[in-house]
């Protein structure tokens, strides 16, 4: 805690939105000593700024800037006490019902939907109509109005935390339900309850100003609110008084922004995802040497001293180290090695799909003679899958949920060259068909298809232009053992029907030796040893690949060996949407 | 599909059975006797011995809460909202007619205009992101929604309706226009709306691109995107249906969520502009203590928002398939 307001007070959204409100605070303590009575009529009306009133005086004659300030006191401290008071009613409802669930999460769950959908101004207007004036009607008519949003808010996070192994031990060990909600939910919510805070303040002085312009306040005390009121009532606009309305607005916007700014800081310091990064800058991607040369005979891939550089806070760090190595037209390569070893990244390089904090610093890919690294623009989306298509390890999520498979064969179709949607899904059905799948799963959604489907569907996807080399990037690692063998057996085939050449990544050397002609064996971003998969088989000489190869049990090797026969692939249908996931081998989800 | 359509129906009507149920105890839980002192301003105007048909028109009689609360529901049940006093003897349905109307278009527009424009931008300063859309114009309008609308409005009203005098200063139409299908009406009433449609635009406008902003940037975090970049699609498909297409739908569901609050701040323009929809006759009906025209507003505008919310869950539904599949 102590840690996370250290990190807030370096963050810059911070700094600036806490030192505003700090200022609007002391502003509403101590300013009202150094102003006149605000009430008091010092001056003739409507008079613009001057010498003796800075901010000019009200359509009565009083003082702008006395009002100014004076106002902020009742509406902070009221805006304050609103937004504690919402987010204490909704975090008690919400967590109870999170944490007790059943029935009592179905009623208070349906509570606070029905005061979620009802409009919130209209609620409190006819609430404060009726209720006797003062600031406690304010405080009482705004938490009524406002409660909902954070209890729904608190709901979800406690039933995200009563699911977590923690929560769950305690339930077990029998602790009272008072000491796990106090002594274990509580303190994991403590950002959720800070950023609560103080969306619920913006709330409460956003709301508390629009019902006090409407009259609703107490008309004589003297907020933000009644100023804009009595701004309204006594002609402000029709005498042009434009200094008795725009110094409360900028103060209330000031407030509003600084709470934004802070809320937001928080936002960012507990989901990193939208920060922008400001990483230390890369060293400049060394110029091209030339972009084409002759292409080698009998080399389709050659990827030579390649270095690639992720950028972090500390500095540029290496996680591809002078990678050399060579495909073959029609040859099957592996690379193999642990997550974190560059495998993947390698696998990015040679379609240019880096993310925008990576960077080849050094050596080049040459796909037939030409330098992938210098590929840009129309140039790089011409080359890709039209030469070299991937499959995601991530097929399940890899195809676009709202589009048709159809759809999503005619976009990468169309995207190398004119074809009319016929065309597209003619084309579609034969290469589902390739895979083993249905033809008519062309009009079909990816979420009605199995992990399996969806993965042989990236597959299909990946020979829609035919190209010379197909990378599977960790292709089979989420599917169960059963649809892996079936699926690779497929991708062997079809290898041999097409004579594509494949780039094989995956941690699995077993499985890379049975699948592949060459393997290459990386450790840390550096290639340890590359040779046949039959030497590799019989006698790795690199102490790594040793690990590696015994770290497996044997089974998958004898496995996934390609088996002579056809494969017989499932029953597949559409018209039952399948909500089964593959299982992931070892794993319980 | 059908079920969850009727399980949203059925959500929306205890909400609207809520709201009626609010309605009806709001008044008779306030301390002090509000149905009294309302009377008492019937004094005079009416006969006594038709005061009392007059408190039993508003509900308010002598009989048990359960009998009151029935008759109620069946005044309601019968599109009868009561009386206005301010109006008397117009009925109250009669005041609300007209303005709601005002309120839905005025409303309406602005909340299409302002969504679609900052959702757009959202994608947009995802797309480029650090660029000066995204790290000079976002900043820019959240501060100006840090303003409340009516405050936006009175400036909007200062600027260009006072001293430059290019749009009307206030009410929906010009008193000598005469209402009807004309074109010369209709452009009338666009005049009129520009400035109010346009503080509500301008004040909304930074939370909707916001929003779709940070979904947008997590979209294009997904596999689905770099698979799209890989299969060499041109960049605006990826951007706009690979990524805004999904991105999009988190931030539909929050726009039925803020429709409510959009609403409730366009009530608050719309008493700047003196413009005749419900927030104009809300506030009036306030200020004249008219509470059968309040309750009935109040009614009237919770009604029309959970309707709102009821479309966005259709328009959910139609922009993805998994929803359709599993509801």
């Amino acid at each position: 805690m102590r840690d996370f307001l250290r990190r807030l007070s370096r963050h810059r959204k911070a700094a600036v939105g806490g030192s505003l409100l700090v200022f609007f605070l002391l502003l509403a303590v101590v300013g009202p000593f150094f102003v006149m009575d605000p009430t008091d009529l010092v001056g003739r009306p409507h008079q613009p700024p001057s010498a003796a009133h800075w901010f000019g005086t009200t359509g009565q004659g009083q003082d702008v800037l006395a009002q100014t300030v004076v106002g902020a006191r009742e509406t902070l401290a009221v805006g304050f006490a609103v937004g504690a008071l919402v987010t204490l009613v909704g975090a008690l409802v919400g967590v109870t019902a999170g944490y007790l669930g059943r029935r009592v999460d179905d009623v208070l769950s349906l509570t606070t939907n029905v005061f979620l959908v009802i409009p919130g101004m209209p609620l409190a207007i006819v609430l404060g109509a009726y209720l006797p004036s003062g600031p406690l009607r304010m405080v009482a008519v705004l938490t009524v109005a406002g409660w909902a949003w954070n209890a729904r808010v608190f709901r979800a996070e406690s039933l995200a935390l009563r699911g977590r192994d923690f929560v769950s031990a305690a339930v077990v060990t029998g602790e009272s339900h008072s000491r796990i909600v106090s002594r274990e939910l509580l303190p994991n919510m403590a950002s959720l309850l800070g950023s609560s805070f103080i969306g619920n303040t913006l709330y409460a002085v956003g709301a508390q100003v629009g019902l006090e312009f409407l009259g609703l306040g107490d008309v004589s005390a003297v907020t933000w609110g009644t100023n804009l009121y009595w701004a309204g009532n006594d002609a402000a606009l029709l005498t042009r008084s434009w200094w008795i309305f725009v110094p409360t607005g900028m103060c209330i916007a000031l407030v509003g922004f600084a709470l934004t700014l802070v809320s937001s800081a928080i936002d960012e310091m507990t989901n990193p995802a939208l920060r922008v990064h400001k990483a230390a800058p890369l060293p400049a991607t060394p110029a091209p040497r030339s972009h084409l040369e002759r292409p080698v005979p009998g080399v389709l891939l050659r990827v030579e001293d390649l270095c690639i550089d992720y950028a972090t806070e500390k500095g540029p760090s290496r996680v591809v180290d002078s990678v050399s190595f060579d495909v073959a037209p029609g040859e099957v390569f592996g690379l193999a090695g642990e997550s974190g070893s560059g495998k993947s990244t390698i696998g990015s390089a040679l379609l240019g799909l880096l993310p925008a904090s990576a960077r080849v610093t050094q050596g080049r890919i040459l796909f037939n003679g030409m330098d992938v690294t210098a590929l840009e623009g129309p140039a790089l989306r011409a080359f890709r899958w039209r030469q070299v298509s991937m499959v995601f390890q991530s097929a399940m999520s890899a195809l676009n949920p709202v589009l048709t498979l159809g759809e999503q064969f005619h976009d990468t179709l169309a995207a190398h060259g004119r074809v009319s949607r016929g065309t597209s899904y003619a084309r579609a059905r034969e290469l589902l068909g390739m895979v083993g799948l249905s033809p008519d799963l062309v009009t079909a959604w990816p979420h009605q298809l199995s992990g399996g489907m969806r993965q042989r569907v990236g597959i299909a996807l990946a020979l829609a232009l035919e190209p010379r080399l197909i990378i599977m990037d960790e292709p089979t690692t989420a599917l169960d053992v059963v649809v892996q063998k079936e699926l690779l057996q497929r991708m062997v085939e079809l290898k041999q029907r097409l004579g594509f050449a494949m780039l094989f990544i995956t941690h699995d050397l077993p499985l890379l030796l049975a699948l592949s002609d060459r393997v290459g064996v990386l450790q840390g971003g550096k290639l340890v040893e590359v040779d046949t998969s039959t030497n590799l088989r019989t006698g790795a000489r690199h102490p790594y690949t040793q690990l590696l190869l015994s770290s497996f049990p044997h089974l998958s090797a004898k496995d996934a060996a390609p088996a002579a026969q056809p494969v017989q692939t499932p029953e597949l249908s559409v018209s039952r949407p399948s909500t089964r996931v593959a299982a992931i081998p070892g794993g319980h989800r | 599909m059908g079920r969850y359509i009727l399980r949203r129906m059925g959500f929306y009507l205890i909400a609207a059975w809520a709201s009626l149920t609010l309605n009806f105890i709001i008044p008779r839980l306030a301390p002090g006797d509000p149905a009294a002192a309302m009377f008492a301003r019937f004094e005079g105007k009416v006969a006594p011995e038709a005061m009392g048909a007059l408190k039993a028109a508003f509900g308010f009689t002598d009989a048990p809460l359960y009998a009151q609360y029935f008759t109620y529901l069946k005044h309601l049940v019968q599109g009868d909202l009561g009386m206005s006093y301010a109006y008397f003897p117009a009925r109250v349905t009669e005041v609300i007619g007209t303005g709601l109307m005002w309120t839905v278009a005025l409303a309406g527009v602005a909340v299409i205009i302002s969504f679609v424009v900052g959702s757009f931008l959202g994608v947009l300063a995802a797309w480029n992101r650090g660029g000066w859309l995204d790290s000079g114009l976002a900043p820019a309008l959240a501060f100006l929604g840090a303003f409340p609308y009516f405050w936006l409005a009175m400036l909007a009203l200062y600027l260009f309706g006072f001293v430059l005098g290019w749009f009307p200063l206030r009410h929906a139409y010009g008193h000598d226009m005469e209402p009807g299908l004309s074109f010369a009406f209709a452009a009338d009433v666009a005049r009129h709306a520009v400035l109010p449609a346009s503080s509500i635009v301008v004040a909304t406008l930074g939370g909707w691109m916001l929003g779709m902003r940070n979904t947008m940037v997590a979209t294009l975090g997904t596999d689905s995107i770099r698979l799209a970049h890989a299969r060499g699609l041109p960049p605006r498909q990826v951007m706009l249906r690979y990524a805004a297409r999904n991105a999009l739908l988190p931030n539909v569901t929050s726009f039925g969520m803020a429709v409510g609050f959009v609403l409730s701040g366009s009530l608050l323009t719309e008493i700047v502009f003196s413009y005749p929809g419900t927030g104009y006759l809300l506030i009036l009906a306030v200020r004249n203590q008219d509470y059968p025209l309040m309750q009935g507003l109040f009614l009237v505008i919770t009604l029309a928002v959970l309707a709102a919310n009821f479309a966005v869950d259709l328009i959910c539904l139609w922009l993805d398939p998994r929803t359709r599949a599993h509801a």
